[in-house]
């Protein structure tokens, strides 16, 4: 078996339990299968193992009431971070002038955007790292399945340009980019319309989610401090999530009043964003200070 | 009733007695039936079997020709020896008279 065959076939059998996978890997070293009977035999035995697990009806709700969701959420949320941050960047990098940086003026709101900018890519990392946590913890030996089928929720929203229609239907903020007449220069820059939100999607929502899923998958192993403060401080960021793509339901609630008030200057819940994996280093960074004051 | 798969195991995890482990039971199988038996339907049907409580396992001691890893050993248990006969009796009970039971009886 070639290394890289060898690696792929390790990479595989993870999705079984601990034990099958030593015995099964056992089985491929003393029967000398090759590379590609050993792939084979492993993925028989990971599908057999998965559709055994989806008889039941708990990874269904898990799909239904998380995967789906916070798939679409996170879509969501990286097309408006992308289209917003877009604006910025067409108009700093695309005619640029030293003038930004020699001007005081000029200069603050550079920093000032800068900051907004990252601050919200920052927080859009932290949003994708949680939910992925959250996949992790929740599906347990389901997982290959439900991050499979989380990519795949990412990949087809982005693809049926959900964020658009649902942008509509939520009633957002402010009009989606491609829709936007008054900055439709930008948008009709195919970088900007096109690649840009992809490129956010990939290194701010499924990286980052995929690093979550596996810490959400350690966690199992781990018996951290006080679970209940880090699980209340992952959901509140997935709230903020939530909150932060439906800005529709405070619209709604005013717009459904007789004579609709002008809407609040209501507090942004981004800061909220950063608790998750905040909360989960502080746990996981005490956990292992405490094993190793024990050890010695 | 067993099925026919599960039979094949029971008899093959019987002949091998105390080295019957997964890879082993495999090769039993292989060179009994002629045919390919899989990782995947081995170790199912392993897990059905054991829920059933007709074979016990354990993960055993590594080995250095496994490269270190452990066997998954099985061992069948009274029930599951009582399984295995009654479904052999059915069958033979069933074939009674049929022309390749008998050409199978003439076979030296």
């Amino acid at each position: 078996m070639s290394r890289f065959s060898r690696w792929l076939v390790e990479a595989v059998s993870r999705a079984l339990e601990p034990d099958e996978q030593e015995a099964v890997s056992g089985d491929f070293v003393e029967c000398g299968a090759t590379g590609p009977q050993a792939l084979r035999d492993v993925l028989g035995l990971v599908a057999r193992r998965q559709l055994e697990l989806w008889k039941n009806w708990r990874p269904w709700l898990t799909l239904c009431a998380m995967v789906v969701p916070l798939a679409i959420l996170l879509s969501l949320v990286s097309r408006i971070i992308a289209d917003g941050s877009s604006l910025y960047a067409w108009m700093y990098l695309n005619n640029w002038t030293w003038t930004y940086v020699t001007n005081a003026g000029a200069r603050i709101d550079l920093i000032g955007y800068a900051a907004a900018v990252l601050l919200k890519f920052l927080a859009l990392l932290c949003w994708s790292w949680t939910a992925g946590f959250m996949l992790g913890a929740c599906s347990r030996r389901t997982a290959p399945v439900n991050v499979a089928l989380f990519c795949l929720a990412l990949v087809l929203a982005e693809l049926l340009d959900a964020p658009r229609y649902l942008g509509h239907w939520l009633i957002l903020p402010r009009p989606l980019g491609h829709t936007d007449s008054v900055h439709g220069g930008v948008y009709s820059v195919m970088f900007y319309s096109v690649v840009f939100p992809l490129i956010i999607q990939m290194f701010l929502v499924v990286l980052p989610s995929m690093w979550g899923v596996r810490n959400g998958l350690r966690l199992q192993t781990l018996r951290l401090p006080r679970p209940t403060i880090l699980w209340a401080c992952v959901l509140a960021t997935v709230t903020a999530l939530g909150t932060e793509s439906s800005v529709w339901w405070q619209f709604r609630t005013w717009d459904l009043r007789p004579n609709p008030a002008p809407v609040p200057h209501l507090p942004s819940l981004l800061p909220v964003a950063f608790l998750g994996p905040v909360s989960y280093w502080v746990a996981t960074s005490s956990y292992f200070k405490k094993r190793e004051s024990k050890e010695i | 009733m067993l099925g026919e798969f599960e039979y094949l195991l029971l008899t093959a995890a019987v002949r091998l007695g105390e080295d019957a482990y997964g890879a082993a039971i495999r090769q039993e199988i292989e060179a009994a039936t002629g045919r390919r038996c899989s990782i995947g339907a081995l170790y199912t049907t392993l897990d059905r079997l054991e829920t059933k409580g007709l074979v016990k396992t354990w993960m055993g001691d590594a080995t250095p020709q496994r490269g270190g890893r452990a066997k998954r050993m099985v061992r069948v248990n009274a029930k599951g020896v009582q399984a295995a006969a009654s479904f052999y009796n059915a069958i033979a009970r069933v074939s009674h008279g049929v022309s390749w039971e008998a050409k199978r009886a003439g076979e030296p």
